[in-house]
């Protein structure tokens, strides 16, 4: 195994781990070591975020752990980010991601976001009660491959059907992919809305994002 | 049959004459609620019964026990504006809309120990202040002859915890600041355990206790975390209960799925389990594994049925639950959650009718 492994295999088990304390320094190190910046987040972190992603989906990983491994990829990419070739070396596309109006629950929001800005996306957080206007102008701003629709409510995920039809009538639909999630939503559900795709916790979030895009 | 008794018989494994019911509301359901069956209208229904609304509602919808709240949970729907609790706890209005007009929840937007630097100071209110249980007095003593009372203490550790510190700050805590998550814990476990003996003492027939550790297909926490921070406590609560009241019924509500905790709640001695939802925990698999230690109370779903259902839906899914949570006994019906102001009216009393009109006995008959 050459130094360069050594020093990826470390970062992998950091991020997986959520060593959080010591995984800056570690890349720091790999960097010293003449480790390219986009080899560590191509080789080390972008693999082992999707191994949490996928811990979490078959139920080894939970929400505190989650958190902490994206906690720790943030603080790698933080040390990586000047040395990265572009800005786009990991690019997938832009994400926009917001809760529907009404409802102010952020936990798995913000769980997509960082997963998603782990897989590579540059991830736009509009927030939570986001509405259909606001959510209209962000993708105008920041014409983002995808959007991401949350709610935890019955009471509030009907907004996710009246931000689609508002998206629809300004005539940003078309190039745009849509996906939905929160404890109540359904596969059923986002078909019903006229969403694109439905992702049942964050850890398969990512996936189905690049699937609908078409990207491995 | 008298409503305490089928509560009674129904927690003894026993087939009362039907299942007994209970059901919390939001505000702006029990205005429709009320409207519906000519009751004069309140100010701000509050579902927990930390406020006196009065029973009639629960009496009207044919309800066999009545609940009556102390503790941290009062402090939801304190207030139609802005308010800041005993606690510290900011709060927020946040509107929504429904097919039946525009409905509100109070949602949390500061935490008093989102700086950790503010515990060393911190004072919680004090449970012993006798105030606080003006309210389950009146309960019980308007009330016990017939009905079945249920002090209900939800938020009891984790929830009350996470409102003091931030929900996404104290999950990260629980991993990277132990110390300082056992020191918040600690304040809003002690609280709790004396607002769980003052209510036994005052004779409620069951302790209500609760704090969501699932989510919708699994735990939020994991097991060893949850055995690390909360199961000791709760632990002590409820051996610190029974010592006052060795008769007393412990339930335990959480949210979400949560199987492997299922084992240790039982193995501290609670005996039902509360909210049941059915997308999130297979009320067929908890009878089958856990009947004959638990009792299930709840398994009436407001994310899709009630909500979102026909009555014929309702009519099927308590049909669905009495082959399963209910058989032989066992079950407290009531809708998973306070139903939720996007419920159809027909959908609820379809409900109430269905508890009577698919019991075993008057299918049987």
């Amino acid at each position: 195994m050459t130094d360069s492994d050594e020093i990826l295999d470390i970062i992998f088990e950091d991020v997986l781990d959520g060593n959080v304390r010591q995984a800056a320094g570690h890349a720091q190190a790999g960097l010293d070591a003449g480790v390219s910046a986009d080899m560590i987040l191509q080789d080390a972190c972008i693999p082992a975020i999707d191994e949490v992603g996928l811990q979490f989906e078959q139920g080894e990983k939970f929400v505190p752990e989650m958190l902490i491994s994206a906690k720790t990829m943030q603080s790698v990419v933080q040390v990586l980010r000047p040395h990265l070739l572009t800005e786009q070396s990991a690019g997938a596309g832009t994400f926009v991601i917001g809760t529907v109006a009404g409802d102010v629950h952020d936990i798995g929001k913000n769980l997509v976001g960082m997963m998603m800005e782990g897989a590579g996306f540059q991830v736009i957080d509009l927030g939570v009660d986001v509405d259909a206007e606001r959510f209209v102008e962000a993708v105008l701003e920041h014409k983002p491959a995808i959007l991401g629709l949350s709610a935890l409510l019955s009471t509030t995920m009907p907004a996710i059907g009246t931000t689609i039809r508002t998206l629809e009538q300004a005539g940003l639909r078309a190039n745009l992919k849509i996906v939905v999630g929160g404890a109540p939503v359904s596969a059923a559900f986002a078909e019903q809305v006229g969403a694109d795709g439905y992702a049942a916790d964050a850890g398969s979030a990512a996936r189905v994002a690049k699937s609908l895009l078409g990207i491995a | 049959m008298k409503p305490r008794v089928r509560v009674e018989m129904a927690l003894a494994n026993e087939q009362p004459d039907r299942a007994p019911f209970q059901a919390t509301f939001v505000p702006e359901f029990a205005a429709r609620l009320r409207a519906d069956l000519g009751l004069p209208p309140i100010p701000l229904h509050d579902p927990h019964n930390g406020r006196w609304n009065g029973y009639d509602l629960e009496l009207a919808t044919a309800q066999d026990a009545l609940q009556c709240s102390v503790g941290w949970v009062t402090n939801y729907y304190l207030d139609t504006k802005p308010y800041v609790d005993a606690w510290g706890v900011e709060w927020a209005i946040k509107n929504y809309a429904t097919p039946w007009g525009t409905g509100f929840f109070t949602e949390m937007k500061r935490h008093p120990l989102a700086d950790a630097g503010a515990l060393a100071t911190y004072q919680p209110p004090d449970p012993n202040d006798q105030a606080l249980y003006t309210n389950l007095e009146r309960l019980v003593a308007e009330h016990k002859a017939e009905h079945y009372i249920i002090g209900r203490l939800h938020c009891t550790i984790f929830e009350s915890g996470w409102a003091l510190r931030g929900f996404q700050q104290m999950l990260l805590d629980l991993l990277m600041e132990p110390e300082l998550t056992h020191e918040i814990l600690e304040i809003t476990y002690l609280y709790h355990k004396t607002v769980a003996c003052q209510m036994a003492a005052r004779g409620v027939d069951m302790i209500w206790l609760g704090d969501d550790m699932g989510s919708q297909k699994n735990m939020l926490i994991s097991p060893k975390t949850w055995r690390t921070f909360f199961k000791q406590r709760m632990a002590t609560l409820i051996a610190e209960v029974r010592a006052l009241r060795p008769d007393i019924k412990i339930a335990y509500h959480s949210d979400g799925s949560i199987y492997p905790i299922i084992p240790d709640l039982i193995e501290i001695g609670v005996d039902v389990l509360n909210p049941i939802q059915p997308d999130s925990m297979d009320p067929a698999r908890l009878k089958q594994e856990y009947g004959d230690r638990l009792c299930f109370f709840g398994g009436i779903d407001v994310q899709r049925t009630l909500p979102f259902g026909s009555p014929d839906d309702v009519r099927a899914e308590v049909a669905a639950r009495y082959a399963t949570l209910g058989a032989g006994g066992g079950w407290i019906c009531a809708p998973t959650h306070h139903v939720q102001a996007d419920t159809p009216l027909e959908n609820f009393w379809a409900l109430v009718h269905a508890v009577s009109e698919n019991a075993p006995a008057t299918t049987h008959a």
